[in-house]
């Protein structure tokens, strides 16, 4: 029966977790305020350790808050990150977005910094400063760095952080053998798609929407096993999946060969850390997303392809093919994911009468249960103050002292 | 074959448009049964070349086949082609082509046109039978920001 306009805008009768305003995705101030809250206080990836692999290579971040970030491999072997900003005059120093320098010296006026962030060089230091500034106490802005599982490095803009590994305690046990052996991204590519962050990431953590896919109804959906799987919560919002066998022959008429260090042939295994980077390991290849909001309406994600280091010739273009059928820019599932968030995104745009969305699935936590949604929008609120389905209402301080666990339990 | 030059050209333009039209069939029409199609793009993030497409023509056909299947933006592609030059043997009776593409993608809901992405075309021509086919495709993007990206090959 269609609804009036009170009958769209009253709040559902579900429990309040299970549901969000829409405005959540929609609002600028929200968006401002999520970078405040959120972004620059978790741990974010900021590029694989194969993206610079030899002493003095570096690397840019765009980090969400804005601010342009270096990271250089020292002579040491450690990965360092700084804004990627001169002390003198604020200028950036590295414009490529990946490269080797011994030293990075600033095009400008030419001051120059070593790999520890050190000044090392300000031209004609003495004849114009006297004393006043020295390179001593003009060094680079140093941000938490830190190299985690399977090479990934991440970096944390807040100094009072906590450790890498209390933020994601064992959200990423599942992964642990798979992510063991040295890997290489083989496969890098942006997308600037026209819809809020969280919408993305919510399509990374339910597996509901694999009606849309023709593939996955296919190689799953219809397969044996697959509503046996079951969604795992961490603290901090993080959420796993158990792993399944996809039968590809189903969709392809054969099956996939190749598969991976520790996982069975043709394994789907899917992990989600909070506020937006996902896992997913589909034997023979892994795919790694980041993002990089840029407004309620718009972000940049950063998708990587992952192979084994020491992979062959022969194996390396094998994960490629596979890689590149679903998951590449003109392969045939990614493009349905992200047109799908840009339909989302089309249809809340209007603020005028907020819709409520779903995340209102329960079946054990398996399968296409929405716990994974609900886990983070638990996760969310307590971060922001702010209760999603009610985000300006009296409910926001309430919400703000609980925990996930918490609130869940509340549902 | 009287003019090749004029044929290979003609085989370029009408790849182009033959995939604008979604007319997959006549697409592959065009190509050699050892046809090979790639798209590759260098990427100064990871300072190395990459790979986002390597199909032979059974792949490519594969691939055309499921694009009906699967959902996907409704917007449609105009593709322009400039044929640079046509090194032709005459010896192997093969050409080697190079084109600059640029590729217009125009929303279904409104109509605004924009420019999507721009690249060049290597193609290796055949044409030891008589008529211009495709043997090799390599697309070399330089393009690679592609929003939600597409599912129907360049």
């Amino acid at each position: 029966m269609p609804r009036t306009s009170r009958q769209w805008t009253e709040y559902p009768k579900l429990p309040s977790t299970h549901y969000v305003n829409s405005r959540i995705y929609t609002d600028e101030d929200l968006h401002r305020e999520e970078i405040e809250k959120i972004y620059n206080k978790v741990w974010l990836i900021a590029c694989h350790e194969s993206e610079l692999p030899g002493k003095f290579d570096y690397r840019t971040f765009m980090h969400p808050s804005g601010r342009s970030l270096v990271l250089i491999r020292g002579e040491d072997d450690t990965i360092r990150a700084f804004y990627n900003t001169c002390s003198h005059r604020g200028n950036t120093l590295v414009q490529e977005p990946a490269g080797n320098a011994k030293r990075i010296t600033c095009v400008f006026h030419h001051w120059s910094y070593d790999a520890h962030g050190n000044c090392t060089d300000i031209p004609r230091e003495a004849a114009g400063y006297a004393g006043r500034v020295c390179k001593a106490n003009v060094g680079l802005r140093e941000v938490k760095c830190e190299k985690g599982l399977g090479g990934f490095v991440w970096v944390n803009i807040d100094d009072a952080c906590e450790p890498l590994s209390a933020f994601l305690g064992d959200a990423l046990e599942d992964l642990q053998v798979e992510l063991a052996p040295p890997l290489e991204v083989f496969h890098y590519h942006q997308a600037v798609i026209d819809t809020n962050y969280k919408l993305w990431h919510d399509t990374n953590r339910e597996l509901y929407h694999d009606y849309m896919h023709y593939h996955n109804r296919l190689t799953g959906l219809s397969q044996k096993g697959y509503f046996d799987r079951v969604f795992h919560t961490y603290p901090n919002g993080h959420v796993q999946l158990d792993s399944m066998e996809i039968q590809y022959q189903a969709y392809r008429g054969k099956q996939r060969t190749l598969g991976w260090p520790g996982a069975t042939v043709a394994c789907h295994k899917l992990i989600d850390i909070f506020p937006g980077t996902t896992f997913i390991l589909r034997a023979p290849s892994m795919r790694v997303d980041t993002m990089t909001p840029l407004g309620a309406n718009k972000v940049m994600i950063e998708f990587r392809g992952l192979g084994l280091k020491s992979d062959t010739p022969e194996d390396r273009a094998e994960r490629l093919k596979e890689h590149n059928n679903l998951w590449g820019p003109f392969g045939l599932n990614l493009h349905e994911d992200l047109f799908a968030n840009e339909l989302q995104t089309r249809a809340m745009r209007d603020g005028a009468e907020a819709a409520h969305v779903l995340h209102a699935r329960e079946e054990n936590n398996t399968t296409h249960d929405e716990i994974g949604m609900r886990q983070y929008y638990a996760e969310w609120g307590r971060r922001m103050g702010r209760s999603p389905h009610d985000p300006y209402g009296k409910s926001a301080t309430e919400t703000a002292s609980q925990t996930p666990t918490k609130a869940m339990a509340r549902a | 074959m009287k003019n090749p030059d004029k044929e290979i050209s003609q085989l370029v333009y009408n790849s182009c448009l033959k995939l604008d039209e979604l007319d997959f069939d006549g697409y592959l029409s065009l190509c050699s049964p050892r046809y090979r199609y790639r798209i590759v793009a260098y990427s100064p993030e990871l300072r190395k070349d990459m790979v986002w497409q390597d199909v032979d023509r059974e792949a490519m056909h594969h691939h055309l086949d499921l694009v009906p299947k699967h959902v996907r933006d409704l917007s449609t592609f105009a593709r322009f082609p400039t044929v640079y030059s046509i090194d032709y043997d005459e010896g192997s009776k093969q050409a080697r082509v190079l084109s600059g593409l640029q590729v217009f993608k125009t929303k279904l809901d409104g109509g605004e046109t924009h420019l999507y992405a721009v690249c060049r075309l290597h193609d290796v021509v055949d044409c030891s039978n008589g008529e211009a086919q495709l043997l090799s495709r390599d697309v070399h993007l330089q393009t690679r920001q592609l929003g939600t990206g597409t599912q129907i090959p360049f």
